[in-house]
């Protein structure tokens, strides 16, 4: 005779607890973390290109500036060795202090300095 | 007699103790640091532009250092006067953004915060504003964009 209240169910289903999301959410959110990465990548990008141009800009705004300070020194370098080149030949007839060993009139820097 | 010596190898300085010629006006250097200068530079280049445009001009023309001397005068004065009117109009924020750009590697980006309020005291005071040339067009130029991406460590 069956016990009081009937057999117990028999336990056929497999026993599959929940293991997490599914591969197909778990390669979505990847991918859409990758894909917001890569849109600030873009945006940062840009506005590294902008910061350059900031840089830029403030170092061309102030070339002037330096140029002249610098151009002023040189002039005043020229002219004292030209001076003192005068003082050092005065005795060879036909010098020409200053005078560039190039038939141009060209600017040219001075390609040796001397150092007192 | 005198034998070949690097330049760069030298242990004494360049130096020439022999002023300028007296026939050349005089004129104060500006004698101001790298960071003042950066933080001033975008108002140099609003204030003194037609100075400034007319040296580099000139400095096309020859690059003799002799040829743009009075070119470069007017250059070095427009810039004295702009930064003595930063100061007598401006100085808090001047000093606060210069000594930001001093402490931080002289990035403007790492600087908005002080940067904001003086470009808004020199226009207001002075009229001059910051702009960057060829930046988008329609776009917030970059010293005004509110939220940006590289900013410093702390914000």
């Amino acid at each position: 005779m069956p016990p009081a209240g009937g057999f117990e169910a028999i336990k056929y289903k497999r026993n599959l607890p929940f293991r997490g999301p599914s591969g197909v959410v778990i390669l979505g959110g990847v991918t859409a973390v990758c894909a917001y990465g890569f849109y600030r990548l873009g945006l940062g990008n840009l506005e590294r290109r902008e910061l350059q141009r900031e840089k830029t800009w403030s170092r061309i705004h102030l070339v002037p500036l330096l140029l002249a300070e610098a151009d002023r020194d040189a002039y005043r370098r020229q002219q004292a060795a030209l001076e003192r080149e005068k003082e050092i030949m005065k005795d060879v007839p036909g010098w020409e202090a200053g005078k560039s060993v190039y038939n141009n009139p060209r600017y040219r820097p001075e390609s040796s300095i001397m150092l007192l | 007699m005198s034998a070949f010596k690097d330049p760069s190898q030298s242990s004494n300085p360049y130096r020439e103790p022999t002023p300028l010629p007296e026939s050349v006006p005089k004129v104060e250097e500006l004698g101001t640091t790298s960071a003042p200068l950066k933080s001033a530079a975008f108002f140099i280049g609003a204030y003194c532009k037609e100075y400034n445009e007319d040296f580099m001009l000139c400095k096309s023309e020859n690059r003799d250092p002799g040829h743009c001397l009075k070119e470069g005068r007017r250059v070095t004065r427009c810039a004295q006067d702009l930064i003595t009117k930063m100061r007598e109009n401006c100085l808090a924020e001047f000093d606060k953004h210069w000594n930001c750009l001093e402490m931080n590697n002289q990035a403007y980006n790492k600087c908005r915060k002080v940067e904001r309020p003086l470009n808004k005291c020199m226009f207001e005071k002075l009229g001059l504003l910051k702009t960057i040339p060829g930046s988008p067009e329609g776009q917030k130029p970059i010293h005004e964009v509110t939220n940006p991406i590289f900013t410093g460590v702390q914000k």
